[in-house]
Parts: C-alpha cells; sequence; structure tokens
C-alpha cells in the first residue's frame, strides 16, 4: 500500500467513525417511527388515546430511571441492579412519612434511595468492587430488608389525610392543567442531564473516566468521586421514579420496580450509549427509551388466533434485542478499530 | 552454519498501523542453526516484525515461507502449527498452576478422557531436562523463581518441537549468573538445529550469543551482518543512523534559582531518604536501572502515590501534596511513561485529550466554558507540529510520535512550574522526537523546571544539565553535564565509577 492511499484510508476511516455515532442516534429515531407505524398498522386500539397514554406513563418513569441510569453506563460501571429495590425502598418510605407532612415524606423517599446510592458509590468508587456484582448483592439485601421490616405487608397511604391524598394525587397531577406532572420531572431531568454531561467539568470528568479510567486518574481526575457521583445521581432518578410509581399504584410493596434494572440497561445501550463507556448521549437514551416503551405495547397488540405475546415472551424478546444490540456494536467498533480492545 | 537450511524467510513484508507504517517492506531470512539477533531502537519495527512471525496480524503484506513452503501467518494458532514458538518479555505462565501444567497447556496428555498423571509428569520432566532444570514438575509456578519461570517457559515452548524460537528480551529480569546459564541453553538448542530469532537492546549479549544480527530503523531493515565482522560501535551507528546534532533542544538561559526541593523524602520500599534540588530553568536528570524507584519517586512527588515520610518545596513554600489533583493545582505535572494505558485515553478526540487537565480551569461554576481551551489548543497543535492538527480526530488513529505529543500538550496546556517526565520519547519516530525535545528546551527557558526520566542513555546526557543517580531505592550521587556521559552514567547506574554527592 502505497503512502498517499494509506492516508487517504485514514481518512475515510475517520470520517466513517464520526458517522457513526451521529447515525446510531438517528437509527433509534429511525426504530421509533418504525415501531410508531407498525403499530398504527395493528389491527386493534394503537390509536386511541388510553393507549397512548399508557405508552407516555412507561416512557415516563422508565426514562427518569433511564436519564439516571446513563450516568452510570458512561462512566463505564454498566448498571445499578439494585434499581428496583432503590424504587421500592424509596416508595415504602414515602409513604410510611406521609404521616409527617407531603413535602418531608417526598424528601425521605428520595434522601432514602440516594442513601442507597452513596453506598453503591462508595463501594464500588471507592473501594472498586466489581460493581454488577455488589449491585446484584445490594438488591439481594434491600428486598430482604424491605420484607423483613414490612413484614411482607404492603403499605398504603391514608386517603383521608390531606398528606395522604396529595400523594395519591401525585402521579396524576398536571402542570400548566396539560401536561402530566412525571413528563414535566422527566423533561426537566432529561435537560439538566445533558447539560450536566456536556457543558460542565463534571460531565468532562465522566466522560474521561468512563473512556479510559487509568487515563482519567493520571490527568488528576477524582475517578473515585465521579464514579460514585454516577451512582447517587442514577440512585435519586431512581427513588424519584420509585415514588411516581408508588403514587400511581396506590400502594408501596417490594415487588414495585421490578425489571426495571434490565428494561433500563436495554433502553440506555439501544440509545447509543456502549457498555465500553465515554460514548452517548441523553438524547440518544431518550430514543432508546421510546423504542422500548413503543416495543412492549406493539408485541401487546399482537394476536395471531389465541396467540397473544404474554410477559414471558416479552422478556424473552428484550433478552433478545439487547444481545443483539451488545452483540453488533462491540462487533461493530471493533472492526473498524475504533476500541482498542 | 548457513547449509542446513532456511528455516524462516520473509519477502517485502509490510504491516500498516493507522497513520504509520510500522514495518516497511522487509527481507528477513533466518537459518536453521543459527542464533539470528534483532536490534532497533524503540519503535524501529522490531517488536512488530516479530508480532508478525507469531501470527498476531491477519493483514500483513509480503511473502513468508517456512521451511521453504509459503505460508500465511494470519493466526497464532498457524504460526504454531508450522513450528514457530514465542518467548514473551512478559512471562505468560499461569503461576497457580504446576510447572508440568505449564510446560504442557493445550496438549495435557489423556487417557479415556481422563488427565493422564503420570505421562504428563514424565513428559514435563523430559522438557525441562532439554532447558538443565530440575525441579518437581507438580510445584506451583508461584513457587519458583522469575529465573526458573522464565526457563519454564523456554520448556514450554521447546516441548512443541519448534524449529524457529523467537525469544523477546530474555534477560531483561535475571542476574549475569541465570543470564549465562540461558545462554549456554539458548547454544544447546542452536546445535539441536534450531532457528532462534533472537531480540534484545543488550549489545554485549548480541556480539556474545550471536551468530548473525539484523537492524532496523523507522520500520525498514537497515542491514543484516555476521557478527564476527562488526563491533559494538558499528551496530549502534547502524542503529541511530544519523548525527545527532538536531536532538536536545536550544537552550538560551541557563538555571536560575532554586525551585523544586526535596527532602528526606520516602516511601518504604520504593524509595528512601531521596533529598535533592532543581532550580528554575534546569533540566533534572534521573538515571537509573529497572526498579530503581525513579517512577516511584516521580509518582510520589506528585502525589498519586502516598509518600511516608519527608516533604517538598515549591519556590519557597511547602508543596507536598495531598493528591494529584492538589499537586496539579500547585503546578506539579507528571507525563507518564504507559501513554497507551495511563496517559490518554486513546478513543476520545485529539482536543478532549489535550485539554483534559485543564477542564477545571476553565470552568465558571461548574460550566465548562470553551473559548480559552479552543485558542490553547491550537497554539499547541502549532507548536508540536501535532499531525494531521484536527483536533476532532480520534487519539488512536494517531502515529505513536503525534500521540505522544498530544499527551505532552496535556501537560503542557496547564503551564507547570516544574514538570516530571517519564520517558518522554518512548516509541517514538525521530522526527517527533526532535520536536518534544525542542518543547521541553522552551519549558525551561521560561523559568520552569524539569524532572527528566529516561532510559535512553544519549537522551538524558544530552538534555539534562544534572544527572541524579538511583540505585535500589536511594540516591547515590550525581554528575554535571561537563562528567556526564553515557558508559559513565550507566556505570554509575550499576554501582560502578565514581560520583559527586548530591
Amino acid at each position: 500500500m502505497s503512502e498517499p492511499a494509506a492516508s487517504r484510508e485514514d481518512a475515510r476511516a475517520q470520517k466513517t467513525s464520526r458517522l457513526h455515532g451521529t447515525l446510531n442516534v438517528l437509527g433509534v429515531y429511525a426504530l421509533v417511527i418504525a415501531l410508531f407505524m407498525l403499530g398504527c398498522l395493528m389491527p386493534g386500539e394503537f390509536l386511541t388515546r388510553d393507549n397512548l397514554l399508557n405508552i407516555l406513563r412507561d416512557i415516563m418513569l422508565l426514562g427518569i430511571v433511564c436519564v439516571g441510569v446513563a450516568f452510570i453506563t458512561y462512566s463505564q460501571h454498566y448498571v445499578d441492579l439494585s434499581i428496583p429495590g432503590i424504587m421500592a425502598l424509596s416508595g415504602i418510605i414515602a409513604v410510611s412519612m406521609l404521616p409527617y407532612g407531603f413535602v418531608i415524606a417526598l424528601l425521605s423517599g428520595i434522601a432514602a434511595g440516594m442513601a442507597i446510592g452513596a453506598v453503591n458509590g462508595v463501594v464500588i468508587g471507592y473501594l472498586r468492587l466489581n460493581p454488577i456484582i455488589w449491585t446484584l448483592a445490594m438488591m439481594s439485601v434491600l428486598s430482604g430488608v424491605i420484607r423483613k421490616a414490612y413484614g411482607g405487608k404492603q403499605v398504603y397511604p391514608d386517603a383521608a389525610t390531606d398528606a395522604g391524598n396529595a400523594f395519591l394525587n401525585l402521579y396524576h397531577s398536571e402542570v400548566f392543567g396539560v401536561i402530566p406532572l412525571p413528563f414535566a420531572i422527566l423533561a426537566v431531568l432529561a435537560l439538566a442531564a445533558d447539560f450536566l454531561m456536556r457543558k460542565t467539568a463534571f460531565g468532562a470528568q465522566l466522560k474521561l473516566t468512563g473512556s479510559s479510567y487509568e487515563a482519567a486518574r493520571m490527568t488528576g481526575v477524582n475517578v473515585r468521586r465521579v464514579v460514585a457521583a454516577a451512582f447517587v445521581i442514577s440512585a435519586a432518578a431512581s427513588a424519584l421514579a420509585g415514588i411516581l410509581l408508588t403514587s400511581f399504584n396506590k400502594v408501596g410493596a417490594q415487588y414495585i420496580g421490578k425489571d426495571y434494572d434490565f428494561q433500563a440497561i436495554t433502553a440506555v445501550v439501544i440509545g447509543g450509549t456502549t457498555l465500553a463507556g465515554g460514548r452517548g448521549s441523553i438524547f440518544g437514551v431518550m430514543g432508546g427509551v421510546m423504542v422500548i416503551a413503543l416495543m412492549n405495547k406493539v408485541m401487546s397488540l399482537v394476536r395471531i388466533g389465541d396467540f397473544v405475546i404474554g410477559d414471558f415472551q416479552k422478556n424473552i424478546v428484550l433478552g433478545a434485542v439487547f444481545i443483539l444490540v451488545v452483540g453488533i456494536n462491540s462487533f461493530s467498533r471493533r472492526k473498524s478499530g475504533l476500541d482498542d480492545a | 552454519m548457513t547449509d542446513i537450511g532456511v528455516a524462516l524467510e520473509m519477502e517485502k513484508v509490510s504491516k500498516r498501523y493507522p497513520g504509520t507504517l510500522a514495518v516497511d517492506s522487509v527481507d528477513f531470512t533466518a537459518y536453521a542453526g543459527e542464533v539470528h539477533a534483532l536490534i532497533g531502537e524503540n519503535g524501529a519495527g522490531k517488536s512488530t516484525l516479530m508480532k508478525i512471525i507469531a501470527g498476531s496480524f491477519d493483514d500483513y503484506t509480503g511473502r513468508t515461507l517456512v521451511n521453504t513452503a509459503p505460508v500465511r501467518l494470519h493466526s497464532p494458532a498457524i504460526a504454531r502449527a508450522n513450528g514457530i514458538q514465542m518467548i514473551h518479555q512478559e512471562l505468560s505462565l499461569a503461576p497457580p498452576l504446576s510447572i508440568a501444567e505449564n510446560v504442557l497447556a493445550g496438549r495435557l496428555p489423556s487417557r479415556f478422557g481422563f488427565l493422564n498423571r503420570s505421562a504428563l509428569i514424565a513428559e514435563a520432566e523430559r522438557c525441562l531436562q532439554r532447558v538443565g532444570l530440575e525441579l518437581d514438575p507438580l510445584t506451583p509456578v508461584e513457587e519458583i523463581s522469575q529465573h526458573e519461570a522464565q526457563l519454564v517457559e523456554i520448556a514450554r515452548a521447546v516441548g512443541n518441537n519448534p524449529c524457529i524460537l523467537v525469544m523477546d528480551e530474555p534477560t531483561s529480569a535475571l542476574s549475569r549468573a541465570e543470564v549465562e546459564r540461558l545462554f549456554t541453553i539458548i547454544r544447546k538448542l542452536r546445535q539441536q538445529g534450531l532457528a532462534i530469532i533472537y531480540i534484545s537492546h543488550h549489545l554485549p549479549e548480541i556480539i556474545e550469543l550471536a551468530d548473525r544480527v539484523t537492524i532496523m530503523r523507522d520500520g525498514k531493515k537497515v542491514a543484516t551482518k555476521t557478527i564476527s565482522e562488526i563491533t559494538s560501535a558499528q551496530l549502534v551507528e547502524l542503529m541511530v543512523g544519523r548525527s545527532l546534532s538536531d536532538l536536545y533542544g536550544k537552550r538560551r538561559e541557563s538555571p536560575g534559582e532554586v525551585k523544586l526541593r526535596v527532602e528526606h523524602f520516602s516511601r518504604y520500599g520504593f524509595f528512601h531518604d531521596v533529598s535533592f534540588n532543581v532550580r528554575a530553568g534546569e533540566i533534572l536528570g534521573i538515571c537509573g536501572l529497572a526498579g530503581a524507584g525513579r517512577s516511584e519517586l516521580a509518582r510520589s512527588l506528585c502525589g498519586i502515590d502516598p509518600a511516608d515520610y519527608g516533604d517538598i518545596w515549591l519556590d519557597g513554600e511547602v508543596a507536598t501534596p495531598e493528591d494529584y489533583t492538589d499537586a496539579i493545582h500547585a503546578g506539579f505535572a507528571y507525563l507518564t511513561e504507559d501513554r497507551k494505558a495511563q496517559g490518554l485515553a486513546l478513543r476520545l478526540t485529539v482536543a478532549e485529550n489535550a485539554l483534559a487537565a485543564v477542564v477545571p480551569r476553565h470552568c465558571v461554576a461548574g460550566v465548562y466554558m470553551p473559548e480559552p481551551g479552543e485558542a490553547l489548543l491550537a497554539r499547541l497543535v502549532e507548536r508540536l507540529q501535532v499531525y494531521p492538527p484536527d483536533p476532532a480526530r480520534t487519539t488512536g488513529s494517531l502515529s505513536g510520535g503525534n500521540q505522544q505529543k498530544v499527551l505532552l500538550a496535556k501537560w503542557l496546556a496547564t503551564e507547570p512550574e516544574v514538570l516530571i517526565l517519564d520517558e518522554p520519547t518512548r516509541g517514538v519516530d525521530i522526527g517527533a522526537k526532535v520536536v518534544i525535545h525542542q518543547a521541553i528546551a522552551e519549558v525551561v527557558d521560561r523559568g520552569r523546571s524539569v524532572v527528566l526520566i529516561s532510559s535512553d542513555l544519549p537522551e538524558l546526557v544530552g538534555l539534562s544539565d544534572r544527572i541524579l543517580i538511583m540505585r535500589k531505592g536511594h540516591i547515590i550521587g550525581q554528575m554535571d553535564k561537563a562528567r556526564a556521559t553515557e558508559s559513565a552514567v550507566l556505570l554509575a547506574a550499576n554501582g560502578e565509577g565514581e560520583l559527586q554527592p548530591v
């Protein structure tokens, strides 16, 4: 290969790699549109007000969780598997604290979640334990603690009190009389997270940490604190989603938040935030969330004779999609030499 | 010897990495029954050539013939099947397993699907005998010494009945007596008709052991010579192949007041009671063998690793750092020796890497302001002649020399008072070396101090105003510019020769 030809090839590879990032995000939204159109073509009630509201609800809660998880994945620490536990715990704590006032209840719920996030952050960031193993253990501990503390009982907000009433209406309240509150929260969180990631010192340091932990450390970045912060941010978002979900279900229970861990990481990865860290955007993550929500709904509408797609089958599809996306991503990046592995 | 036959022949072999031609149409022939040394400076392409032989690449160009049969060495398995065995610089043994299991890894004898223990021991003993090692084959590898492990590694390679054995710096961790033992074994293997390709930096070893030597420079083969017709000096000339007058930068100012003062600085087990000064506008070299504690000292000076005792003064004020962030703030910078793993995030852009250390400074209330960074980056890219001059390029696609420039740019961006450089030109081409040396000269000309750690002796001697000699964690003396020659410094690092007190 002659020198000029080779350097042309370098330039081409460079362009391809820049395109790769853009295409990834556009690809997600193309998938969103495709799924939406597929839904419209399905016989049944896809384009009804109730169904669209249902989809919006799925997007809202999963989206709030994902905004947080994105920070963990971005920092190359994959995911927090204790998310369902954090969601359940913060919901239950919030309900239990309602007698002390509505605001105090909300704050205690979020504080409880963040405390768990801080423990995760210290153990994973400072003591460098494997994030998957540690949060898996944390999940197990949390579900045990909740069962023990509440004796397996569910806790109900007391609708007779003002605070209880406010809590039950929390999920269904609206901002400016039109926008559902959870959606407004998601929008504000997503914008804030995007700003944090792209425009602040913390974001730059998070990106460096996620791209090369050692290089970040040797640049004077306090990598331990950065990783710990990612887990606290994620836990705060999960806690918020947990409280909203508890309000919607009108009950605090140990099973609330089930499956959110895997759905969240799948949405984040579909959205172009690779498990290798340091890549992706909140905009892409939101696309991933929409894909998951739409996929779930479209699958529910499938009816061929007696055959319907139930929860088990959905799990199979979701798992397959996750494997496919992660597989294609690592393969294509290794092929194009973008990753140093 | 040459009448026995050609074991390995390579014709016009080339290998490209993104941005560099690491091996450029090299012809190479190794005969059965010879020790063929392969030498060259860092980045000359010898390790890439060796990897081609070992089957690490499936995209090299040119012809390769093993025992006169054309073979495409596109995977390590193909290389092994053709009788090529490799002994790496870093040992690749599994420490918890026994010697026997390591030696016979991948071909454990079995009977009815179960491990045949007696055959395992017998075969392992046979292999160990060939390298003159008398150890119980059932000893775990973690319980034997480094040089015994090296021999176990050779036993494993030899046990596969290779016709070509590639050895990469096999003596780097061995004592003189152990080297002698290894050489006896290598000579015995040569007698048995193996072609041995021997890579080393150590010229006396090559003169002693090799039959022929191939010299590489900048990816190309310079020459292949018979050892009997060449001297060490001629080898060096062929390796370097240029006049050295352009190197080591042009300095205008001479050193001024004391800037950095280090007293009784210790980290137990690494360096002990280290005291020295560095003046403004001075380049202080630190010379020592591998394991002397040079990098460890540098890392503790910057607060990357904790120190146990001692103090540091910067411009007359106590500046013993709490942690690295603190040290950077105080005006320290440490350029790591490990560019790929610790220096750069290879998949981020040139801009992201070069500005990584100044991000906190360019922030107002935590929000990043892009403008000052852009101007700074443009200046650095121009001054260090980063090629291609495109800040949005992925750093990993740059050549080694340009990556090193980006790493240096990261620390020049912080305008450090004390710049500590650990192997600043490791594995870079000569053009980048000149630029980096000039940049270092400019730093001290602006009244800053540089501490230079380098195993590249000509560079260390050429750049430094003064050289501290470090040995086994202690500073044993110093040499000023007038007395520091390459051989004097090397002798001193080995604990011989005369030194001035610090």
